[in-house]
């Protein structure tokens, strides 16, 4: 049937002539044991256009460009390039026939040039490598769309940026006609995303297709000439650009209406509650922290911007009393903290949600109930039932989708669990803690999650909440902060108020250009 | 994997029902038993018969039973030191020696304080002796691991060496404090009479089998129930969030293997009020140290079960040897085999309990 009805799609295509598709999945069904990841997708790719799939975690975009790119073979359903229809077997098949795909996570050796990466695998090299001509290929292949790069750099050397363009120079050098780009810009800073665009650009002037496999919605808008929605393994909308904005885009992600406008403080702040004054950290030599000094006051939310590495995890820890700092001052509520350990500064009021919830703020084996116990105050004997009504209140005020409070939060979803580590850090802990240190609270959430995490820390805030809200989303700093601060390489190098905030100069700090 | 036609693939399961958890412990007996009804077929021996006689002989008969107790005693020790470090990720595999250091200093409390104290407290103090010296040989070990990460595997695996030589020094190397000085013969001087327990009526059961069973269900309850438990069962499942919590992992740490130690040290006690009465050798020919991480491993770490596995392979011994003796001789080695794949089904079957077996018929592709 469903063949049949592949055959009959393939065959209009032909007929229609000019619509010749690139690339085209028809009817696409791929099953994981217990989850539907591709019901009957449908997806059109034409040549020179930059395509968008964009969806929730689980949604089923990453499992379509693998089918696309050969990774994974469809159960049901039909590939077809140029209208013709194609079985790839693997993703050499696959960039045989032109589709390459940049996965999320690079697959470089580190130890290797850039070069040598770039023609690692490919078949039709000479047996005698001559490394200069090589070299030059690559930089030729370089230089054409925009990319630039020392093809004798070692690729352990480069940032995350680099690595990326290195991927991508490897799938043009291979031939590549159409690229899947997976979550292309989960790790670069505004400027590194922009230097992308244009290579993207400059691919589809050459002819080139781009799908673009994404779940940030702001970006999607810049760049795409067409998005693909996808919201539980299906298919829930296709738009060409400048058809839906992202407020309409977001909703066909989650299925309902969604608020990502900016939330700012209501209330007038109040006295400080958290004080850092020239603090720093310097191990083995090296300047982690400097000289970093400022204060967050009850009823706001300090964001801390900057690209991931520039000491926002040794500046978490600092404040939260997991490592004490080498110099410097920090008060909460007037008291000196320095180096008490983390249990006391705790009693001293500071609640903690750490950047990996589940592994340093959760244990993942434990239940709701036991991980709600963590930060409690036990006797010889562990009072469970307190945390088990406290656990059930939580699940029904904040909708967190568990069978029961008894399951292990790694079996819940990344939203779910992040919604249990607010619930005890923000509640749990009474109301004698009133600063609350968040890492990146909405790293890889889905769009539904981000809004009610948002939701949690702004009514927070509005409790009276002395907020430290640590970032490498920027959008997230720019929604919530009162007061935005930018990281980089271990100090404040940008300051300006959340409602006045320069986007151009952000991101220029960020990036180390001020 | 492809089998003609068929394709086989295991899936994971995404819950494993109930049923399974008693279901596959069961199936693996069930396999484990036709595997060595192979061999017992080839070597000219009744299959069903020599499996009756087995049950009768560790199990179902009143001797095979009290028997079977009387092994799986120490053995629950073992087995529950064992546990008691690997579900923290401890890997202690110095049972053994530990277990040999708790019969030393459990000889020497019997010998020389035993007879300074009152009949009462004469052998809860030889237990004890015996537990702290067993901690006392962890203590290093436990040190490294603690403050400087050091693998306490090779540690605690290396000290069983060790503690082997001390024994056997002690009664074949000199004559000192723990050799019976009433012969010549090499063997332990045997402890104060106050400090011994008698077994029950003819049986070779001893008392300390209540005293195994209820560390077991205390340790399963405590465990559940306090903080300690708690702590540690943080800290195994996430070193970060430990951390994070404030806890503190160099004590835990060492708490963990120090009474791991002590369990295994209490076995070797418990050997000495019971049966020896000494120093003996013998203790080193039976291997309750490393049979008490393979129980504790088909435990799968839990103490109540721990007592179960320990009885099982008790029985298989007890059982086992005793078919020796029998109008058709069954040597030991046949029986070992059956504990082997007893122990190899086991820990295979887990796979089934994580795993869904699917079977499917492909159908062949042409190729692209």
């Amino acid at each position: 049937m469903s063949n049949a009805s592949s055959e009959a799609a393939l065959g209009s295509h032909r007929l229609g002539g000019a619509t010749l598709f690139a690339l085209s999945a028809r009817h696409v069904t791929k099953r994981f044991p217990g989850v539907l990841a591709n019901d009957h997708v449908d997806f059109d790719l034409l040549p020179g256009e930059v395509h968008t799939l964009l969806g929730e975690n689980g949604a089923g975009k990453s499992t379509l460009a693998s089918v696309l790119c050969g990774l994974y073979k469809p159960d049901e359903g039909a590939v077809l390039r140029n209208g013709t229809q194609i079985r790839l077997t693997s993703p050499r098949h696959g960039l045989q026939n032109g589709i390459a795909m940049v996965h999320q996570h690079f697959r470089l050796v580190d130890r290797f040039s850039v070069a040598e990466n770039v023609v690692l695998g490919h078949r039709n090299l000479p047996f005698r490598l001559r490394t200069n001509d090589l070299e030059n290929q690559v930089a030729e292949v370089a230089e054409r769309f925009g990319l630039p790069l020392d093809p004798k750099a070692s690729v352990g050397d480069l940032s995350a940026g680099q690595r990326q363009r290195v991927e991508i120079v490897k799938a043009l050098y291979q031939g590549a006609e159409i690229l899947l780009l997976d979550e292309p810009t989960a790790l670069l800073a505004p400027p590194e995303v922009e230097k992308l665009f244009e290579t993207v650009r400059a691919m589809t002037q050459a002819g080139k297709s781009v799908v673009f496999v994404s779940h940030k919605l702001g970006e999607v808008v810049d760049i795409s000439d067409r998005v693909t929605v996808m919201r539980d393994g299906r298919v829930t909308g296709s738009v060409a650009r400048g058809e839906a904005d992202t407020r309409k885009l977001a909703e066909l992600m989650v299925g309902r209406d969604i608020d990502l406008s900016p939330r700012r403080s209501r209330v007038a702040a109040q006295d400080t509650l958290l004080h850092l004054d020239n603090v720093g950290l310097t191990r083995d030599g090296v300047d982690h922290i400097s000289q970093v000094s400022f204060s967050v006051r009850a009823g706001e939310i300090v964001g801390i911007a900057g690209v991931s590495g520039n000491g926002q995890r040794e500046l978490a820890e600092i404040v939260a009393g997991l490592q004490a700092p080498t110099s410097g001052e920090i008060l909460i509520n007037g008291a000196r903290v320095n180096g008490i350990g983390i249990r006391n500064v705790r009693k001293a009021g500071l609640a903690y949600v750490p950047e990996d919830r589940l592994g340093t703020g959760l244990a993942p084996s434990l239940s709701i109930v036991d991980n709600l116990v963590l930060t409690r105050k036990r006797g010889f004997f562990v009072d469970r039932k307190a945390a088990l009504d406290e656990a059930e209140a939580f699940i029904k005020q904040l909708e967190i989708k568990t069978p029961h409070a008894h399951t292990a939060t790694r079996k819940l979803s990344g939203g779910n669990s992040q919604k249990v580590l607010l619930a005890r850090e923000i509640f749990a802990a009474g109301d004698n803690s009133r600063v609350l240190v968040v890492c990146s609270p909405t790293r890889g959430l889905d769009v539904g999650a981000v809004e009610a995490v948002h939701k949690l820390l702004d009514e927070a805030r509005a409790a009276g909440k002395a907020i430290l809200l640590i970032s490498e989303d920027l959008d997230e700093v720019l929604t919530l902060a009162d007061r935005v601060m930018v990281l980089y390489r271990g100090s404040v190098v940008h300051e300006a108020l959340g409602s006045e905030v320069d986007v151009e100069l952000v991101g220029l700090a960020m990036a180390g250009l001020s | 994997m492809n089998v003609g036609n068929w394709r086989v693939d295991l899936e994971p399961r995404l819950t494993s029902p109930k049923w399974l958890y008693a279901a596959v412990p069961i199936g693996s007996l069930f396999c484990a038993f036709i595997v060595g009804g192979v061999f017992l077929a080839f070597t000219g021996h009744s299959p069903i018969g020599t499996f009756a006689l087995l049950i009768d002989r560790g199990f179902t008969s009143t001797r095979g039973i009290t028997n079977t107790l009387g092994t799986a005693t120490p053995l629950i020790c073992t087995g529950l030191a064992a546990a008691f470090a690997f579900r923290m990720n401890l890997f202690n595999i110095g049972e053994e020696g530990q277990m040999y250091l708790g019969m030393i200093g459990s000889a020497w409390a019997g010998i020389a304080l035993a007879g300074y104290l009152p009949g009462f407290a004469a052998v809860p103090v030889v237990l004890l002796t015996g537990a702290c010296t067993g901690a006392l040989w962890v203590l290093v070990p436990a040190v490294l691991r603690a403050k400087m990460g050091t693998s306490e595997i090779v540690s605690t695996l290396l000290l069983n060496y060790v503690a082997l030589n001390l024994v056997n020094y002690f009664i074949f190397g000199s004559r000192g404090f723990f050799r019976d000085p009433t012969t010549s013969f090499p063997q332990g001087r045997v402890i104060e009479a106050s400090a011994r327990l008698s077994s029950f009526g003819s049986t070779r059961t001893y008392p300390t089998v209540i005293i195994a069973v209820g560390l077991a269900v205390g340790l399963y309850w405590f465990m559940k129930r306090s903080n300690y438990g708690y702590e540690t069962s943080v800290l195994a499942d996430s070193p970060n969030t430990a951390r994070y919590a404030g806890m503190n992992a160099t004590k835990l740490t060492l708490s963990v293997l120090l009474f791991s130690g002590a369990l295994a040290g209490l076995a070797g006690a418990m050997y000495v009020v019971g049966p020896a009465g000494k120093v003996d050798p013998g203790l080193l020919q039976v291997g309750f140290g490393y049979a008490g991480i393979v129980v504790a491993a088909l435990a799968r770490y839990n103490f109540m079960a721990v007592v179960l596995t320990a009885i099982l392979f008790a029985g298989l011994r007890e059982g086992g040897a005793s078919l020796q003796i029998s109008t058709n001789p069954v040597p030991i080695s046949i029986a070992v085999v059956l504990q082997g794949a007893v122990l190899l089904f086991a820990l295979g079957g887990e796979v089934f309990r994580r795993n869904r077996l699917r079977v499917r018929r492909v159908q062949q592709t042409v190729g692209a």
